[in-house]
């Protein structure tokens, strides 16, 4: 046995502030986005005006929402292609069952997350009980998503400016002004599920579990981590995380499109890579995820 | 705890037979270990020691036959049951995850958490407990336990595997290839953390390649082939490399 006091001396010397900030995968995004302003503000100075940024954060926000969830799902090594399609059935579910006047909008606001938790979980057990890539299935479900949306609507948008007089559309999309900056409430929902989801990946249990179950399956199979209900789960967020956001994204513009959300699971899946979350799975980071948007 | 008298064995594979579909894998196998011995287990590619070790480890089900821990019949269905059971296998590729920290990796799956319900990790606990553990088994002094398992060297993760199947108090190490891929000194370190797992009363199955390794480390030889024991109880003392070698490959049938 050592004597405990000569462990810390040890130790190799403490790496400088500066080189301990490099060595985080966040950092290359962070220099990007730095970057990037300045170049498009050098450009066009009405880049970084008010109004712009007021507009940023409201749209990069309804795609974030969806990213965030995508993180945990790719650091667990797998991807979901049908959450752009998810993104449009959900609203159109929602405004369907309200518009008809079957079921009061809190309820069926419920519904859709739980249709598309439902979605999650198909797409979930194909992958994982039946072995088929995520691919494969993940793009069949797109299909099939996509085609309930367009066949419940017969391709007309849902009308959603009813939203005015419920308190829902308030909590999800209510808008307020601080100075000249307009920001919705998608951004405040958006900055707590992002610290949530952050301290899920890198302080708990299951987060710990995500990082085996993409890092090393085998071994994490090994030790008795139940690697198939890890990534069941993460379907599941995923899709209701976009679910989530199209629903948002509906009440904002007024109207549910079955068409909305085509090619958001692209850009989706770019900026979780952009933002250092590998698409091999093991490694993530939220904080990444939020600077890639 | 009621020490199970000497002789009974540790563990006692009975008549295991394992068919994958009409491939049959394990042929009447029986295969005994004691305590805080370690077992060399030899045969050719093929000869169904991978299928034993998973079979002995929850990962593959077996067909028929029975296998008894300390006397017990015991029912292996994952490898949940055979952790609890004592069994603990070190694979050579999916041992450990390389993203995540040492520490990290010692607990994975029996995560120390600060109240059930969030799963919120202790990582000072693990921290501190790995570091106090890397400094036992002898690993070099100045790794922290927060390195990630990818930037250590092959003998160093041997360590932190072998280290982990001792913290967690397996009764029985099984060891794939650990040797494989390492260089001689990595090597030599190798097998001195399992001649220290079996002094500190672990035992141990070792699987190698390498005869020369098996020869410096085991107590006693157990050889396959065509999926079933052909020899059980070749002593590294009595017999030679060629005879081994000889058992292996049948040729001493021959003879």
């Amino acid at each position: 046995m050592t004597d405990p006091a000569t462990t810390t001396g040890a130790h190799p010397p403490e790496p400088g502030l500066a080189r301990r900030l490099i060595a985080k995968p966040e950092f290359g995004p962070l220099v990007l986005l730095v970057v990037m302003i300045a170049v498009f503000t050098a450009i066009n100075p009405a880049f970084a005006s008010i109004t712009n940024i007021g507009n940023a954060l409201t749209f990069t926000v309804e795609l974030g929402l969806i990213a965030l969830a995508m993180t945990l799902l790719m650091t667990a090594g797998e991807f979901d292609l049908s959450v752009g399609s998810v993104f449009g059935f959900a609203p159109v579910v929602m405004w369907a069952f309200f518009n008809a006047g079957i079921l009061p909008l809190p309820v069926a606001f419920v519904v859709a997350l739980l249709i598309a938790l439902g979605i999650g979980l198909v797409s979930g057990l194909f992958v994982t009980r039946l072995g088929i890539p995520s691919f494969l299935v993940t793009l069949g479900m797109l299909l099939v998503v996509r085609g309930s949306a367009l066949w419940l609507t017969s391709g007309f948008p849902q009308r959603t400016w009813d939203a005015g007089e419920q308190w829902l559309a308030e909590v999800l999309v209510g808008d307020f002004f601080i100075g000249g900056l307009r920001i919705y409430m998608s951004l405040i929902w958006f900055i707590l599920l992002a610290i949530t989801l952050h301290l899920l990946l890198t302080r708990t249990r299951f987060g710990n579990w995500i990082q085996a179950t993409g890092g090393n399956p085998g071994a994490a199979r090994n030790r008795g981590v139940p690697t198939k209900r890890v990534k069941v789960i993460l379907f599941m967020l995923s899709s209701a995380m976009a679910a989530f956001a199209g629903i948002i994204s509906s009440i904002r513009v007024s109207a549910a499109n079955p068409n909305s959300g085509t090619g958001y699971e692209l850009e989706v899946i770019a900026m979780v890579v952009i933002g250092g979350t590998v698409l091999t799975g093991g490694r993530g980071t939220i904080i990444g995820t939020v600077l890639g948007c | 705890m009621a020490e199970t008298s000497a002789d009974t064995p540790l563990v006692e594979m009975r008549h295991i037979e394992k068919y994958y579909g009409r491939v049959h894998a394990l042929h009447d196998v029986n295969l005994t270990i004691r305590k805080g011995e370690i077992v060399g287990l030899l045969g050719d590619n093929g000869a169904g020691k991978s299928t034993l070790i998973k079979v002995l480890s929850g990962a593959v089900p077996y067909t028929s036959g029975e296998i008894l821990i300390k006397g017990r019949p015991v029912s292996m269905t994952s490898t949940n049951d055979a952790i609890d059971a004592g069994i603990e296998t070190i694979y050579q590729d999916s041992a450990l995850v390389p993203q995540l920290s040492i520490a990290r990796n010692l607990f994975l799956g029996r995560e120390l958490c600060r109240g059930r319900v969030l799963g919120r990790l202790d990582q000072d606990r693990m921290n501190s407990i790995a570091g106090d553990l890397l400094k036992r088994v002898g690993i070099s002094k100045n790794i922290p336990p927060t390195t990630p398992i990818g930037s250590l060297s092959g003998g160093e993760r041997q360590a932190v595997a072998i280290a982990r199947a001792m913290y967690f108090d397996s009764d029985l190490i099984i060891l794939d290839e650990p040797t494989n891929n390492l260089g001689v000194a990595e090597t030599q370190g190798v097998l001195r953390f399992v001649r220290e797992a079996r002094d500190k009363g672990h035992s141990c199955i070792f699987i190698a390649h390498n005869i020369h390794h098996v020869f410096q480390v085991v107590d006693r030889m157990v050889v396959m082939r065509r999926g079933t024991v052909v020899a059980d109880d070749l002593s590294p003392k009595t017999s030679t490399i060629q005879d081994v070698e000889d058992v292996i490959t049948g040729d001493h049938v021959a003879l």
